[in-house]
Order: C-alpha cells, then sequence, then structure tokens
C-alpha cells in the first residue's frame, strides 16, 4: 500500500513538475506584457519534434539534443512575439486569444505537414527505464522529470533575484514606462521573456515526450497548466509551480483511487470552480478593476 | 454597405432570394453541400457575433453548443423516437437552456477568464460526449439519417431549402433583435460595463441573455448540421471548430449582421477556393486568421463601411477590437 501511494507520489510530482514548466512559460508571458498564450501548447509540441529531429534523424546525443532543441524554440518565441504578439501588443484580450489560437493551429498543421499525425517514441536518457526497492518501483524518467523542473525552476528563482537583466524584466512588469526611464530597453525585456518563455515549453515537450509519446495533439496538457496558474494566481511564479504539482498530484492520486473519467474531469472541474470562486487564485491578491 | 443596402432594399433582396431559390437547380449535389454548409455556418456566425461581437463576451465554446444542438435533435429523434420537426426546436433550447447555465457563473469573468472558463465547459462537454456512449456513441459517433416528412424521406434540394427558410428567419431574428433595445444594451455593454449600468442596464441581465440567444442559435444549428452531414462524432465540435466560428466572424466583421454573413461564406468557402494549396490550407487559414486581426481588425464589413460609410459606423466596429480606438 505504501509502495503504491510513494509510486502515485512520483507519477504525480513528475506530471505536476511539465505542468508547472508549461505554467510557468505562461505566467512570464502574462506578466510582462499582458499575453495570455493559448500557443503555448504548440511550443511544447514543437519542442519534442525538434528534439525528435536531433535525437531520432540526426543521431545526436540525448543532452545535446535538449540543448539545441531549447536554443531553437527560444529562438521561435523571439520570432513570434516579434512577428504575432508585438503588433498586438495594445489589443484587448480576445484579439489575443485568437491571435495566439491562430499560431498554435499553424505549428501544429506546420508539425502534421512535415511529420504525419504518427506517434513517434522519444527515448529517454537512461537506460534502466524501472528502478526497484522492495515493492516501490519508480520509473527512473519521472525522477529525471522532477530533478529537471527543480533545477530548471532553482535556475529561474536565482536569475529573477540577482541578475541585472532578471531585475529588468520584474520592473518591466510592474512599469513599463518607469523601467524605460531607467534606461531599459522594453523591447529586448520583451524578446528575452518569450525567449526563456519558449525555452520552459521545449524543456516540457523534451521531457514529457519520453512518457507520453510524440504526436501532434500532445500540446492539449496546456489546459492543466492554465488550471495551475490559475491556482498561482496567474501573476505569481512561485504559484504557478505549487499549482502544477498540485494539479499533477490530484490528478494522479483520483485517477488512481476515484475512476480514470473522473482523473480526466476533474482538472476542469477545478478550474471553473477556481474561476467562480477565487478568479485571482489562491496565492494572488484580489485587484482592483479600472472602470 | 452592398450587402446591407441589397438586403434593405426590396429589390436587392428579392434578388438575393430568387438567386438562392434557383442555385440547387443548377448546382450540382457537391455545391449544394457546400451550400447548404455555408447557410448553417452564417445562422451559428450570426448568433455567436451577438455574443462576441456586439455584447463583446468572450467564447471559445461555440462548437460545443452546436456539438449539444446536434446530439440532441439525433439522440431525441433516434433513441426517444421523436420526430425531427420536434426535436429540431428543442435541440436548439437544450443548447439555450445550457448556454443559459454556463451564462450565470460566466457573469464574473471577462477576458481572459471568461475565455478559458468556456474552454473548460468545452472539454467537459467533450468527455461527457465520448463517456455516455450508450446515447451519442461515444468515439465511434453517430449516424444522422435525413428527417421525413409525410412519409418521404427529405432530398438534398429539400433539406436545402429548409435550411435556408431557418436561415432567413434567424437573420431577420438578429436584425430585429439588434434594432431592439435588447441589441442597443448588447452594444453597450461592450463599449463600457460602468456607463451602460449607469444608464439603467442590467449587466447580468443582459449577459445571462447573450449566451442564452447565442446558444439557441448554435444548438439550432448544430441540429441542421447533423442530418445533413449525416454524421456526428465529437472530434469534430473540438476547439479547432470554435475557432473556425470565430474565423468567420473575425473577417466578416465584429459586431456587424452583415459581417457574420459575409464571413460565414467566405470562410466556409474558402477551403473550396485555396483548393490549389492542397495541404497548406489549414496553414493558409491560420495566416489569413493572423493577417486580419493585425492588418484589418474590423473585418470585410469594416473595410467596406470606411470608403460607404460615415465615420459613426467603423468607430462602434472598431471599439470591439480596440487596436485602432
Amino acid at each position: 500500500m505504501l509502495g503504491l501511494n510513494i509510486q502515485l507520489l512520483v507519477a504525480g510530482l513528475s506530471v505536476g513538475s511539465i505542468y508547472a514548466l508549461v505554467a510557468l512559460g505562461l505566467v512570464m508571458t502574462y506578466k510582462a506584457s499582458d499575453v495570455l498564450n493559448f500557443a503555448q501548447g504548440e511550443i511544447l509540441t514543437a519542442g519534442a519534434y525538434i528534439a525528435l529531429l536531433f535525437s531520432v534523424t540526426l543521431k545526436f546525443p540525448y543532452y545535446q539534443s535538449f540543448f539545441l532543441t531549447i536554443i531553437l524554440i527560444s529562438g521561435l518565441g523571439i520570432l513570434l512575439e516579434r512577428v504575432a504578439f508585438r503588433p498586438l501588443i495594445m489589443a484587448p484580450p480576445f484579439t489575443i486569444i485568437i491571435a495566439t489560437l491562430a499560431v498554435g493551429q499553424m505549428i501544429k498543421n506546420l508539425i502534421r505537414l512535415i511529420w504525419q499525425s504518427d506517434v513517434h517514441r522519444l527515448s529517454p536518457p537512461f537506460r534502466m527505464a524501472i528502478w526497484k526497492w522492495q515493492d516501490i518501483r519508480v520509473n527512473t524518467q519521472a525522477v529525471w522529470v522532477i530533478a529537471c523542473a527543480l533545477i530548471i525552476t532553482g535556475i529561474l528563482a536565482v536569475f529573477f533575484r540577482s541578475s541585472w537583466l532578471g531585475k529588468a524584466m520584474r520592473s518591466v512588469s510592474q512599469n513599463q514606462q518607469g523601467a524605460r526611464l531607467m534606461g531599459i530597453s522594453v523591447e529586448r525585456v520583451f524578446s528575452l521573456t518569450w525567449a526563456i518563455s519558449a525555452a520552459l515549453g521545449a524543456a516540457a515537450g523534451i521531457l514529457i515526450a519520453p512518457l507520453i509519446g510524440v504526436y501532434p495533439d500532445m500540446g492539449l496538457v496546456l489546459v492543466k497548466a492554465f488550471v495551475a496558474s490559475i491556482i498561482g494566481g496567474f501573476t505569481s511564479l512561485a504559484g504557478a509551480v505549487v499549482g502544477g504539482l498540485v494539479v499533477g498530484l490530484i490528478e494522479t492520486f483520483s485517477g488512481a483511487y476515484i475512476s480514470s473519467t473522473f482523473k480526466e474531469f476533474v482538472a476542469f472541474i477545478l478550474l471553473i470552480v477556481l474561476l467562480m470562486f477565487r478568479p485571482y487564485g489562491l496565492f494572488g491578491a484580489k485587484q482592483a478593476r479600472r472602470v | 454597405m452592398v450587402l446591407r443596402e441589397a438586403f434593405d432594399s426590396k429589390i436587392g433582396l428579392l434578388a438575393i432570394v430568387v438567386i438562392l431559390l434557383t442555385l440547387p437547380w443548377l448546382l450540382g449535389s457537391f455545391y449544394l453541400y457546400t451550400l447548404s454548409l455555408i447557410l448553417v455556418n452564417v445562422i451559428i456566425a450570426t448568433g455567436l457575433n451577438l455574443l462576441t461581437g456586439n455584447a463583446g463576451q468572450v467564447s471559445l465554446c461555440s462548437s460545443t453548443f452546436m456539438a449539444i444542438g446536434a446530439y440532441s435533435a439525433m439522440v431525441l429523434n433516434l433513441k426517444f423516437g421523436l420526430t425531427y420537426w420536434l426535436a429540431l426546436p428543442l435541440a436548439g433550447l437544450i443548447a439555450a437552456a445550457l448556454g443559459f447555465g454556463l451564462g450565470v457563473p460566466a457573469l464574473r469573468l471577462r477576458g481572459y477568464y471568461l475565455a478559458l472558463a468556456t474552454l473548460a465547459f468545452l472539454e467537459i462537454i467533450q468527455i461527457v460526449i465520448q463517456e455516455a456512449s450508450t446515447l451519442t456513441g461515444g468515439v465511434r459517433g453517430l449516424l444522422a439519417p435525413r428527417p421525413t416528412f409525410a412519409g418521404f424521406k427529405l432530398n438534398d434540394q429539400s433539406f436545402y431549402y429548409f435550411i435556408l427558410v431557418i436561415t432567413f428567419l434567424m437573420i431577420y431574428i438578429a436584425r430585429n433583435l439588434l434594432n431592439s433595445p435588447l441589441g442597443r444594451a448588447f452594444n453597450a455593454i461592450r463599449n463600457s460595463e460602468a456607463a451602460a449600468q449607469a444608464l439603467g442596464i442590467s449587466l447580468a441581465q443582459v449577459k445571462v441573455i447573450a449566451f442564452t440567444i447565442s446558444a439557441f442559435y448554435a444548438g439550432l444549428a448544430g441540429g441542421l448540421y447533423a442530418p445533413l452531414v449525416g454524421f456526428v462524432d465529437p472530434v469534430e465540435f473540438g476547439l479547432w471548430t470554435s475557432i473556425f466560428h470565430l474565423t468567420m466572424i473575425i473577417v466578416g466583421g465584429l459586431g456587424s449582421l452583415m459581417g457574420s454573413v459575409v464571413g460565414a461564406v467566405v470562410i466556409t468557402g474558402l477551403p473550396e477556393w485555396l483548393r490549389g494549396l492542397k495541404e497548406y490550407r489549414d496553414l493558409a487559414s491560420g495566416a489569413i486568421l493572423l493577417c486580419f486581426l493585425i492588418f484589418m481588425p474590423t473585418g470585410i464589413a469594416g473595410m467596406w463601411g470606411r470608403f460607404h460609410r460615415p465615420l459613426d459606423h467603423i468607430s462602434k466596429e472598431t471599439e470591439v477590437n480596440g487596436t485602432r480606438s
């Protein structure tokens, strides 16, 4: 029984770490430029496919393809911001939702054109797939996902707290005009934000690929990441991470103890309940609305 | 607008009606099918534009209300033995009831949060349709037979005429609605909720009515869509279909009734016109949508209006998008 619970805990935390990485990417662009990126799921998909290209087609080692993919997808993030979203900087949410959805569909269609709709396999970095100890069996890829997410979150936290660029990014999200007056190039900060956000999506894509396979619709985890970001109030990076882990754990445990149908429902029910009663998140502060 | 003037003037309207009535004799069965599909999409676009374009409420679940309408009509018809002519209006009413049910919690939300709530609603209904497989056939889908009238099965042409009548009726209702106090209230809450409230408009009431009416339009369209296509399955009512509906009203023109009609015609016909592009079709339609958002946020109706109408019309339509306010 304990063994099962520990297995579920590891599985839940690993799925949750992926949600957390995607949610971090969402929250970053939202804080910086008020864009809620509905294409983040497709950026994740693109990351997984580019990794597939490097490691399967070009036969690069795992870690090399990991880093090359992240660099390439950051470039995609910068490109998207520059071409599609900067012209819409003053547009209301409606326009931005549709624009990001359009971009996401374009990425997905492009992937379908190149790779068709088959499910591909991306091999994990470790040869030993299951780690056994007494009655506890742990998937090594799950542990690797959790470790990676921890490291990435740690690097981000240090980056925002102590580096000059991180502070510049925080100042832009607080007050763009003030940041501009301090000599910070808001445009460059936007580019950097999108690069980091896309890199987070790509990392999530590479990490989740050995668990669920690589296919055009794998970006659907985005909806779970929305729930995670709402738990965090959409403005808190730490909240997004906690939210991701919470969603992952709730999903995994309800799948094991209630039913697999309920597992599919639970994230959406959580989303609607949260939106109705605490739309500013469990951690966020209620914001006054300007009329 | 040429089309608006055409609809306003008796002769223009008569010409359009005559053309639409004679087309079935001129077109082959495939083009007749496309034309019927365009009419169904005109109904959806009209309803969605009332909600999103006029009342300013973002909705990503128009396809879900269409699904609810399609499945209600078919389940009532096939499993409960109700005649299609009763099942169709009931399907619209069931969708409207669920639209009301979604509208009440949606009152507290706006912008991104409303979009997320409607997205969650879409996903939940998708799962419900897949799980309730004894009624809906689950992922395998459901065969949707053509309705019969007085013992005869409707053929393509007569079903086209039926859809045509419903489409004109729904456009007529929307036109009158937009000229009524309620329609003006829709536009008022989109432009400024605070100002509308100050004028004595009940925000909650108007928003819920907008959701309900829009869901009724989509549900009715779904009820027509199912026997037209002959088959329904949950996949075709996913998020992509909702985006397709939103594309129609953005390309046509937000907040403009003629925009809904023009957008539905252009976007439904687009796959036919882009046939030369073959597999790049979906990619191209995404690019077209993005270009419209960035360069022509008022849509075709807005562009036309800029050349043909005084400014008051444009300012009303631009404010939906805000890019040029």
